[in-house]
């Protein structure tokens, strides 16, 4: 069940964990870049230009992390989008 | 299996009563998981055979398993970092399970300590790739175009600061809502509820353990191959 032999680990393990990772990457980034924000603006005295600069670097960050991880699927399911679907494609 | 409810009684509290130490339960359940690789590791090592039998059958087929996954993975410098990668999946494998007697409370459903490997994952990543790249290493923050390079080097370094946060969050979340499903349903129907539960959670339980393995294996790997 949690380990896959070379070669047999299909869909399956690798879409729970994407499933698992996709939602909260994206919510961590955005939080990140409030927290840098916040803390360079407290340290700089530049309230509140820095706190909207980096939170929208957190959000761009997030999306960013997203769109790479659909890449990656992509390439993994040989090219096209919905190849390890049987039904896709239609 | 307290949870952070106003808890039935743990094991740790009646230990901590009788040590007088005033430390929180996830530090002992963590010790108890510790405890438990220790022996079998000490166990195993005095009379380790070429035909496995019993546990040392179970530990070969577990490791075995997971370093062909990672070599298949990350390739053969895979190997270098394999041990980091397997203790980290064993030791949340271990604690999350502790999790599932009743009177335990697994360690990984306390933010400190998934805050204490996400944090030791995070340097560690770092750690191999600037040795294995230098000063180059910061090459893997600047992305494919040097004129947006410092744009990219802020965002790089927001999206790899996020990752020890959701290795954090997604750990404790899961667990710490485990536990708290598992206090609930007893409360409701003391061992016809949980029963159902308990097989579902073990499944729950070695998913999140192997998610954690796994990004930490992604994180390595993105260290670890050259940049774009």
């Amino acid at each position: 069940m949690f380990f896959p032999k070379q070669g047999k680990h299909s869909g399956a393990l690798e879409l729970l964990y994407v499933s698992g990772t996709i939602g909260l990457q994206l919510v961590s980034a955005t939080f990140i870049g409030l927290a840098m924000g916040y803390f360079l603006d407290k340290w700089l005295g530049t309230s509140p230009w820095l706190l909207v600069v980096f939170l929208i670097l957190g959000i761009v960050a997030g999306f960013r992390d997203v769109y790479r991880e659909a890449k990656r699927i992509q390439n993994r399911t040989g090219g096209e989008p919905g190849a390890g679907d049987p039904g896709a494609g239609k | 299996m307290s949870a952070g409810l106003p808890h039935p009684l743990t094991y740790s509290v009646i230990i901590d009563e009788k040590l007088g130490l005033g430390l929180p339960p996830h530090v002992y359940y963590m010790w108890l998981a510790m405890i438990i690789l220790f022996t079998c590791a000490l166990m195993l090592r005095g009379r380790l055979q070429l035909v496995p039998g019993g546990l040392q059958n179970v530990f070969e087929t577990v490791i075995g398993g997971l370093e062909d996954f990672t070599v298949a993975n990350i390739g053969e410098e895979g190997r270098k970092v394999f041990p980091f990668l397997c203790s980290i999946f064993i030791f949340i494998l271990v604690m999350n399970y502790i999790g599932l007697i009743p009177g335990c409370d697994a360690a990984t459903a306390n933010v400190n300590t998934n805050a204490a490997m996400a944090i030791c994952v995070f340097l560690y990543y770092n750690y191999i790739g600037i040795k294995k790249w230098g000063f180059g290493y910061i090459k893997h923050f600047m992305g494919p175009m040097a004129a947006l390079a410092p744009l990219m080097l802020v965002l790089e370094t927001v999206s790899h600061l996020a990752r020890p946060v959701s290795l954090t969050l997604r750990l404790f979340g899961n667990i710490r809502g485990e536990e708290i499903v598992l206090v609930l349903l007893f409360v409701l129907a003391p061992v016809l509820g949980t029963l159902p539960m308990y097989f579902l959670f073990i499944l729950g339980k070695t998913i999140q353990a192997f998610i954690f393995f796994m990004l930490t294996m992604i994180y390595l790997k993105g260290s670890l191959e050259h940049a774009h």
